[in-house]
């Protein structure tokens, strides 16, 4: 396993920039998870990592060798689609066997039968080995397609979003069982999702892309506790983060047009008085409704609050975030 | 279903109404439609192919049809298997089949090949290439005999150029050698361009992503070729094996233009043998009997052929 070096990677298609000069630095044994929305530059990202797409300008050093001209193969990169990409001729076991297979590899026969039956085992498609790939469901479908990524060694997995298509149990098993693998065997992963609790969960690093940049890098807590932009606090947090004008509360530093307030910035019971329009259960937590000067904010409470929607409740800022006009952390 | 009937009667009272006047139900409203059809098929296929069975027994002669029909059980059968000259028009018919196919199927495949890889002006190319198969088949028998002419030819002009031989010393449609390869030079050059289109269509049905995923997965483009696209192309080459094997099965047009069946009788395939038995020797009930042994062996072929083109599908 190795460190991945991103440097100026910019990439164009026709006339939309979809990276721009993207500089990161994928230290060895890391995960690095990708957050943004549809068009962000997360799958050109990986692309560019993985040598199916080159890019315009910069570079890509994976442990140490610009491999920037080279091919997928010589890269030794493995990657999981989001849209599985299996071979549809084959059965489960071809497919697994497929990487291995490789004359780059020269793996014998016996650790080939040896590996397909282990990482079948760990993702639950034993039974399923002899069955055509196109016979299979979708969430089937994707176990497999991460299969055949881990049954190498490469020097860094590449995964597409590998558990959108899941349902949401099979999600969370397999996200702490990637997350187990990947520090066991001190694999180094770049990860595209969408999803913040797989963001949360699983990464030691987050990277948050806006518009083919990278706007913040660093370990999840520290882009939730503190993210430099409304954009990069957005990405993380459930509820998101309230933002409202800057001098709600009172005075505010100069230049900041923003407030921004996760829930656990808001102090309930002292301070200024906001309505409760919603409660919300969930079980564990209760989700409230405010409405305060016009302006709705959602914050959390005690699953067993007593609140109901017309109460009112006093609020009070805690360390709260001030941003500038263009959305930037001045505070 | 019931209550799919129910929503459309609500739809469509009118409907309803129209057809409680007449009195007809929807399933005899769908008999009238389709029993033009199936009289016209009953006329123009069953018919004449249970007639041809009958006559197939008898010996009777279209040329002499107030002659007594006599019913001769399998004689003609029996002249036909035993027959030393049907077996060298089945020979020639074999030649011609199996040699077309592989030079149309590995030409034509790699033409698909070559077409689909990402280039400027390849739908021009594809164009281009196609246009043999528009000809009607008289025209390019006719034409390629002048392209076959010893002293005028373009095709032996141009074999002479690239060999050194001279261009008039050999003769394509009049050399016994020759002969039956000249028919394979011209059918290979006119329907070379539909086995691509298949072929074409096959390797369009294969997403980028799966070759994606084989770089990744360090696949040589050798091997992505041998496990990836053959694979995935073959039920497409064997359904354009299965159409240019019937096609070439019967075929007529084109080497009648071209050879007339000759020299000799060297080019002459199995339905230019026919149509000689039945319309210039008028030879009815035995050429009955050689049109169903042709029809049972394409038939029985075709069927063995398309089971194995299923499971090559379904794999």
């Amino acid at each position: 396993m190795s460190e991945v070096i991103l440097d100026q990677v910019s990439k164009s298609f026709s006339d939309t920039a979809a990276l721009d000069k993207v500089s990161m630095i994928i230290p060895d044994e890391s995960f690095v998870v990708l957050l943004g929305p549809s068009g962000a530059g997360k799958t050109t990202t990986l692309r560019m990592v993985s040598g199916l797409d080159k890019p315009d300008s910069g570079s890509i050093v994976i442990e140490g060798v610009t491999v920037t001209d080279h091919t997928p193969a010589q890269r030794n990169v493995a990657m999981v689609f989001q849209q599985y990409s299996l071979y549809p001729h084959l059965t489960v076991r071809e497919n697994l066997e497929f990487p291995l297979k490789s004359p780059l590899l020269n793996t014998a026969k016996k650790d080939i039968g040896e590996k397909v039956s282990a990482v079948a085992e760990l993702l639950q498609i034993s039974h399923k080995l002899d069955n055509k790939v196109t016979e299979l469901s979708g969430g089937e479908m994707q176990r497999v397609s991460i299969g055949r990524a881990l049954v190498r060694t490469p020097n860094i997995f590449l995964m597409d979003e590998p558990l959108s298509s899941l349902d949401a149990k099979l999600r969370a098993d397999l996200r702490i069982e990637l997350k187990r693998i990947q520090s066991d065997s001190g694999a180094t992963l770049l990860y595209v999702t969408h999803d913040q609790i797989e963001a949360m969960t699983m990464a030691t690093h987050v990277g948050v892309l806006d518009k083919g940049k990278l706007v913040q890098f660093g370990p999840p807590r520290e882009i939730y506790e503190n993210p430099v932009s409304i954009y990069a606090a957005s990405r993380l947090g459930q509820p998101r983060i309230n933002v409202l004008p800057a001098d709600i509360f009172g005075s505010a530093p100069g230049g900041a047009k923003f407030i921004g307030l996760r829930p656990e910035q808001i102090v309930q019971g002292r301070g200024e008085s906001a309505t409760v329009r919603r409660v919300e259960h969930l079980g564990d937590q209760t989700r409230l409704h405010l409405l305060f000067n016009k302006h709705e904010i959602i914050t959390v409470t005690d699953a067993h609050t007593e609140l109901k929607s017309g109460d009112e409740l006093r609020i009070q800022p805690k360390d709260a975030f001030f941003f500038d006009d263009q959305g930037i952390r001045l505070i | 279903m019931s209550e799919e009937t129910n929503t459309q009667s609500k739809q469509s009272p009118s409907g309803n109404r129209l057809s409680k006047v007449r009195g007809l139900s929807d399933r005899a409203i769908a008999w009238i439609f389709i029993s033009p059809t199936i009289l016209i098929l009953l006329a123009i296929n069953i018919f004449p192919l249970i007639w041809t069975v009958y006559l197939s027994f008898t010996n009777y002669r279209v040329n002499r049809p107030n002659k007594e029909v006599e019913f001769v059980g399998l004689r003609n059968y029996e002249r036909i298997l035993s027959d030393s000259d049907i077996w060298i028009t089945m020979q020639a018919t074999a030649h011609f089949l199996i040699w077309t196919i592989i030079l149309q199927v590995v030409i034509g495949f790699t033409l698909a090949y070559l077409i689909n890889k990402k280039f400027k002006g390849n739908d021009l190319w594809t164009t281009i290439i196609v246009l043999p198969m528009m000809l009607s088949p008289a025209v390019v028998g006719n034409f390629w005999t002048f392209l076959y002419q010893p002293q005028i030819g373009l095709f032996n002009y141009v074999v002479g150029f690239v060999s050194g031989a001279d261009p008039s010393s050999f003769s394509m449609i009049g050399d016994v050698a020759l002969a039956p390869w000249s028919i394979v030079i011209v059918d290979t050059w006119m329907w070379t361009p539909f086995v691509m289109l298949i072929c074409l269509a096959g390797l369009r049905s294969i997403p980028d992503s799966i070759y994606e995923a084989a770089e990744c997965d360090r696949a040589s483009k050798w091997r992505q070729f041998w496990t990836i696209t053959i694979p995935m192309v073959l039920p497409f080459l064997m359904l354009a094996v299965l159409f240019r094997g019937i096609e070439n099965f019967k075929m007529f047009d084109l080497v009648v233009q071209l050879t007339g069946g000759g020299p000799g009788s060297i080019t002459e395939l199995t339905s230019i043998n026919l149509k000689r038995e039945a319309f210039e020797k008028w030879r009815t009930g035995y050429a009955s009997a050689y049109a169903v042994i042709l029809f049972v062996s394409i038939f029985g072929i075709a069927s063995i052929y398309v089971k194995a083109l299923n499971k090559v599908k379904s794999r």
